[in-house]
């Protein structure tokens, strides 16, 4: 709208511009040759001042439509116009002098003749008085003034009825006086000629100002016709104007400043940024979020409830399948296979054409070791492709098998037992050595108080000792050619009875130490002289008479009689093994080659020898009396036989499993049994539970000779073997009988030297103590504690 | 440069308070603190101390107790096995030093020597014997395994030998002997016989060779077993003695004091057909004051009470230790300790009436008991570091916190009781003690085979520690003196 009225003001100025532009010619003619000429110019303007006139009436709507087409050369005129003051100084000079023949048109015009000084806006006449008259220009009334209405000789008669001048000539006055004259009127003929011929604009009226007959002209005929059509009047009026563009695609001439503000200009409003930055504050915050369509919201909500699992972030690394089995792997690579082999790997010439002439089935390596200087002299394999498919071909043809392997901690099978050190006290360390017999030590035996040791060995000689120091205190000469087998104390404290065997001699002896009393020596010596007089006067052997005695009882003669042996009992074989009844009364002798007579009970109250088994199912071994009860134990090579004394039966076999039994020995609370066999076993029975072992110890390398109890109430056993150690077990009986009995190895011993294959002989016990003597065949005994 | 390398060197510098609990070599309040280097070790602390400025003492030897045991070595190797820090002020306890005994001389025998005791000024049989003790008549007696009794002068001629069996001697082995006085011999022996002797001496040919003689006064029977240890009192003329049999014989020296024997004991006895011992010399038999049948095992000794005479005590293999009551002959109270008990000796003590009781084992230690404790308390202390049994012990002469041991490994080692450790897990409770020397058998020396713990060949069966020196007897059928170098007397 601005814009619009900015445009209406312009056209406002547009007339004076435009006279400008068209008289500017004349101007400067007029100007240049104002000088030389003044009088033409005038009579040139009166000429023009009629044509103007009428110009003006007729060209009105003309000049209107040239204004609305420069209209816009106007408005950019506009702003370039170079200044409005000297434009108007000029336009004044200019009206001036073109408006003067206006003036002096309708009358006289002496007044022309002086103008002389056109610088002055008025002449100086004289008047009818003679005097001075000032007579100024006609003004020029321009534009502005408001004389559109007047036209020509404008009647001035006011405003009164025109039929008062009906009986004049004229028919009213003009501006200056003078009587407008009537126009003539035609006759009546002229009038039906008019009528006939009409003449173009004819309306049969007269115009009441001038009298004459009033013709339209043709624009007022168009007028009335566009009225009559009801169209708008104005014809040149364009209802529908072409759009005017402002920002048009037809590039101007010049640019316009159409253009949109630069952004030079742009001024950052801080309030906006505010409103901008809690936007943007509010979207980083997620207040705000674009916006997306309902479902899709929904979509993506559900998509985010869906907990998505990763399965393999835990995973490790998994073993192969249990069914594979991997290829063997093929044998490293030797120095024959080097590019660069050392020389004696390379093949002599021989050697090529050997293996060249060979079979390749049958070449022994499928190569010849070759060398190059470099290793990129080294061709290419050419056997690569075969050598792999033959790979293949083996890996798939030859059957695999899988090794099942049991992966079980070794530790965990070991049976948990207590640790040695809380089953103290045994003995840890030879503590005394007994030197003296010539050749091995056969056996050992510590006499009931525990101060005393009997050895006997193969030199034949019984030896006693002092436990102790090692002090050798008595000793005899049994044989002179055969080994003393085995000695044995008489269990009993009330005595001092040591039986011996050597061959097949068995002695019984007091010997003649100074520690004991003269009182229990007269005591031994009664209790082994009681026999003879039941010999004697008793009835010895009524069925003896048919039959050789199983034994011969008789004193083993002055000598052997003065150092203390007291009886000598014959038998018929080699005696190895003596053992005594508790009570003292009775041993048992067992002599392994002696057939049917190898086992022999003898009795020493009444110097009685009995064979008690007729037949053996086996060469006997070893036998021992139960240490509480009326039983008695036979071991053969494979069983131990157990027989009730009282009712003369057998009542029990116990079947140990060993292929030669060497020794037993029955626990002193009378419900277990232990065997040491010659196969390196050492088999512990329960009698009550099975005739099979409980518990099958190997811990030796060699034959197990001997095993012995502790009988002084010490859970302790042992054993002694050919390998020269002798092994101490911690062997605890529980007394509740639902228990198993506990069996801990506590101790190797090692002292022993192995002569012939042969280690430790014999083993007993300190009656008391944790103290036990070992028999070496090395010839020494020694005593462990 | 120099300078200050000598400074750090002489600037590790330790901080020792110096105490004893001996009277006669107390330090003046003042000098008890002392800086001393600390690479210093024993010697050098030791003449610290005899320095004019300390005790200005003629060289007397040192050692010193840190925390319970001897200090070895050096203070700043001490500091560092401690974890220490050097400028932890270190408390020093220094007490006379045990001298180290030198090996002297060795006397032959002809068999081994079961016992050996002394006679010196300074010994018990010196003492009692008061004035008939002539200056210088040093004697040592020996027993041995051949039945024989040797005297021996200190420069090691026999002086006089006793008997044999057939001429009044003793029949068997002799176990233990002992001096009554500078006349009067006891000794005791597998023949289950004790036997006092008169001994006299006569020097013949001017003084120089000295010639004694040695008679039977008195036969002893009462005992049904090897008598392993006898223990005399010169004063009131009482013997102990401790036998296999498992019984304590109470016993006096007098002929007229003593009862008549039993008849069943005397050699002789029963007629039966045992080889006679036919005696030339008759002796008076007697019998004991008192024989106590106390042991269930093997008694192996059995001693006085050091202050009160009628109090004795007995060990045995029964593992007890048994208070008896001299007077009314019972005992008073009975100490079980896990191990059987082989050697005995009473340690007088200063601080209490009651002794402590050094007993040997056959589990190859020495356990010291107090008789006064309860039944159900052990040892007090436990000396460790034999390898066989211990069989004989000896108090030391000057003092009452050392003491010898003799055992069957064939070493005599020294102990101090002062020298104290805490038992390690296996030893079980109470505290040990460590061997301050160990005295080898000489005749072993040479032998290429070391010795074994079975101590074949050198077993050492008796010990006697007199100021004259250590007397060991063994299994090598010799008598060794050992003898601390600068003992002061």
């Amino acid at each position: 709208m601005g814009f619009k009225s900015v445009d209406k003001k312009r056209k406002t100025q547009v007339p004076e511009s435009e006279s400008d532009d068209e008289l500017a010619g004349g101007f400067f003619d007029g100007v240049l040759s104002q000088s030389e000429d003044d009088s033409d110019f005038v009579a040139d303007d009166d000429d023009d001042d009629d044509n103007d006139d009428q110009d003006d009436s007729a060209s009105e709507g003309s000049q209107d439509d040239e204004d609305d087409e420069e209209d816009d050369d106007d408005a950019l005129l506009s702003d370039d116009i170079p200044s409005d003051l000297d434009g108007e100084e000029a336009l004044g000079k200019l009206l001036i002098t073109d408006d003067e023949p206006e003036i002096e048109v309708p009358g006289v015009d002496p007044k022309r003749q002086d103008v002389g000084d056109e610088e002055k806006n008025y002449r100086i006449e004289k008047d009818a008085n003679g005097g001075e008259r000032y007579v100024y220009d006609e003004i020029e009334p321009g534009y502005d003034t408001d004389d559109t209405d007047a036209q020509g000789p404008a009647n001035t008669i006011g405003d009164i009825p025109l039929d008062f001048y009906d009986s004049y000539p004229h028919i009213g006055y003009d501006i200056n006086g003078k009587k407008i004259m009537r126009p003539a009127s035609g006759d009546a003929l002229q009038n039906l000629l008019d009528s006939i011929e009409v003449p173009k604009g004819w309306t049969g009226l007269t115009d009441i100002n001038t009298g004459n007959p009033l013709n339209l002209t043709d624009e007022e005929l168009e007028l009335v016709r566009r009225v009559q059509m009801g169209l708008i009047p104005n014809e040149l009026h364009d209802p529908y104007p072409d759009t005017v563009e402002y920002f048009t695609s037809i590039e101007e001439k010049m640019p316009l400043s159409s253009a949109p503000e630069p952004k030079r200009r742009f001024l950052p409003s801080k309030n906006e940024a505010k409103q901008v930055m809690k936007l943007v504050r509010a979207i980083r915050e997620g207040r705000i979020m674009p916006y997306k369509p309902p479902e899709e919201r929904e979509r993506e909500a559900e998509e985010e409830d869906e907990v998505h699992f990763d399965l393999w972030q835990n995973e490790e690394p998994q073993d192969a399948n249990p069914m594979h089995i991997p290829a063997p792997k093929l044998p490293p690579p030797g120095y024959d296979m080097s590019y660069n082999p050392p020389e004696e790997y390379l093949p002599t010439k021989e050697e090529r054409e050997e293996w060249e002439k060979l079979d390749p089935e049958e070449r022994e390596k499928e190569y010849l070791p070759q060398k190059y200087g470099a290793l990129r002299k080294v061709p290419a394999w050419s056997e690569m492709v075969k050598e792999r498919f033959e790979r293949c071909m083996d890996l798939y043809l030859a059957p695999r098998i899988r090794k099942n392997r049991l992966n079980i901690d070794p530790n965990s099978l070991l049976p948990k037992l207590p640790s040695p050190s809380e089953l103290k006290p045994f003995p840890t360390v030879c503590q005394t050595i007994f030197r003296g017999h010539e050749g091995r030590v056969r056996s050992v035996s510590i006499d009931p108080s525990g101060t005393a040791l009997a050895t006997g060995g193969d030199d034949g000689t019984v030896r006693v000792w002092e436990l102790l120091t090692g002090r050798q205190v008595w000793s005899v000469k049994l044989s002179s050619d055969e080994a003393v087998n085995t000695v044995r104390w008489r269990p009993s404290k009330d005595s001092f009875i040591l039986a011996a065997a050597a061959g097949e001699d068995i002695f019984l002896m007091v010997p003649s130490h100074a520690t004991v009393t003269p009182s229990l020596d007269q005591v031994s010596r009664d209790i082994l002289a009681a026999g003879f007089g039941y010999a004697t006067h008793g009835q010895q052997q009524p069925v003896a008479v048919g039959k050789e005695p199983a034994a011969k009882w008789a004193r083993p003669g002055t000598k052997l009689e003065d150092e203390g042996v007291l009886i000598r009992i014959t038998v018929r074989s080699t005696v190895k093994v003596i053992h005594w009844h508790r009570r003292g009364d009775h041993f048992a002798t067992v002599s392994p080659s002696g057939q049917r007579s190898s086992v022999a009970i003898h009795t020493l109250s009444k110097h009685m020898t009995q064979i008690p088994f007729r037949k053996l199912s086996g060469l006997a071994q070893t036998a021992a009396f139960h240490p509480l009860r009326p039983l008695f134990f036979v071991a053969t090579q494979r069983t131990i036989r157990c027989y009730d004394l009282q009712k003369l039966e057998l009542v029990k076999v116990v079947q140990p499993g060993a292929k030669w039994i060497s020794s037993f020995d029955i626990h002193p609370s009378g419900d277990n049994l232990i065997v040491s066999s010659y196969d390196k076993r050492l088999l512990w029975h329960d009698l009550d539970l099975s005739n099979r072992p409980y518990k099958t110890m190997r811990f030796h390398s060699e034959a197990i000779r001997m095993v012995r109890f502790h009988r002084g109430g010490l859970p302790l056993f042992a054993d002694a073997s050919d390998d020269g150690t002798l092994q101490i077990f911690h062997g605890k009986v529980p007394n509740d009988q639902l228990e198993n009995p506990t069996i801990v190895p506590v101790k190797m011993l090692k002292g022993h030297k192995v002569v012939n294959k042969l280690g430790v002989l014999d083993i007993d016990w300190h009656p008391r103590e944790p103290w036990c003597v070992s028999a070496g065949a090395d010839g020494t005994a020694q005593l462990w504690m | 440069m120099e300078q200050h390398t000598a400074v750090a060197e002489h600037g590790a510098q330790v901080k020792v308070t110096f105490t004893t609990t001996e009277e006669d070599i107390q330090l003046p309040e003042g000098k008890r603190q002392l800086l001393v280097p600390a690479d210093i070790r024993r010697y050098g602390l030791s003449r610290i101390l005899n320095s004019e400025s300390m005790l200005d003492t003629a060289s007397i030897p040192f050692d010193f107790l840190v925390n319970g045991s001897f200090l070895h070595t050096s203070l700043e190797d001490y500091l560092k096995a401690n974890g220490l820090s050097i400028e932890s002020s270190i408390t020093l306890q220094y007490v006379r030093s045990l001298i180290p005994p030198v090996y002297e001389a060795s006397f032959e025998h002809d068999d081994w020597v079961s016992a050996v005791d002394v006679l010196s000024a300074t010994s018990a049989a010196g003492r009692w014997s008061g004035d008939s003790f002539q200056r210088g008549q040093d004697r040592i007696l020996s027993a041995s395994y051949d039945g024989l009794l040797r005297i021996w002068s200190a420069s090691g001629h026999v002086i006089a030998t006793s008997p044999s069996g057939s001429h009044g001697g003793h029949t068997a082995s002799i176990r233990a002997a002992k001096f009554l006085s500078s006349t009067q011999i006891a000794s005791a022996g597998m023949d289950r016989t004790v036997r006092v002797w008169k001994y006299s001496e006569h020097s013949s040919a001017g003084g120089d060779h000295v010639s004694g003689d040695l008679k039977p006064t008195l036969e002893l029977y009462g005992h049904a077993g090897s008598i392993d240890s006898l223990e005399v009192d010169g004063q009131s003329k009482r013997m102990l003695t401790a036998s296999a049999d498992g019984a304590v014989g109470f016993w006096t020296t007098s002929k007229t004091t003593a009862p008549e024997p039993d008849a069943t004991l005397l050699p002789g006895a029963h007629t039966s057909k045992r080889r006679k011992v036919s005696s030339s010399v008759t002796t008076a038999q007697r019998g004991p004051l008192a024989m106590m049948n106390i042991h269930s095992a093997p008694a192996s000794a059995a001693v006085f009470d050091p202050r009160d005479r009628t109090v004795a005590y007995s060990v045995s293999q029964d593992h007890t230790v048994r208070t008896i009551d001299l007077t009314t002959n019972v005992v008073v109270s009975t100490l079980t300790t896990s191990h059987p008990l082989l050697s005995l000796c009473a340690l007088a003590r200063s601080s209490s009436s009651a002794p402590l009781l050094a007993a040997g084992t056959s589990a190859r230690h020495v356990t010291l008991v107090d008789p006064r404790s309860s039944a159900t308390t052990t040892s007090v202390m436990t000396l460790r570091g034999h390898t066989n049994k211990v069989v004989g012990l000896a108090p030391s002469p000057d003092n009452e916190y050392s003491l010898v041991s003799a055992s069957h490994d064939g070493t005599c080692r020294v102990w101090d009781l002062r020298s104290v450790r805490p038992a390690t897990k296996d030893e079980g409770l109470g505290s040990v003690s460590e061997p301050v020397y160990v005295i080898d058998r000489e005749s072993r020396q040479g032998s290429k085979k070391k010795a074994t713990a079975a101590g074949d060949g050198c077993k050492v069966f008796s010990v006697a520690w007199d100021k004259l020196g250590i007397f060991s007897a063994g299994e090598d059928k010799k008598i060794q003196i050992n003898r601390g170098k600068d003992v002061a007397v």
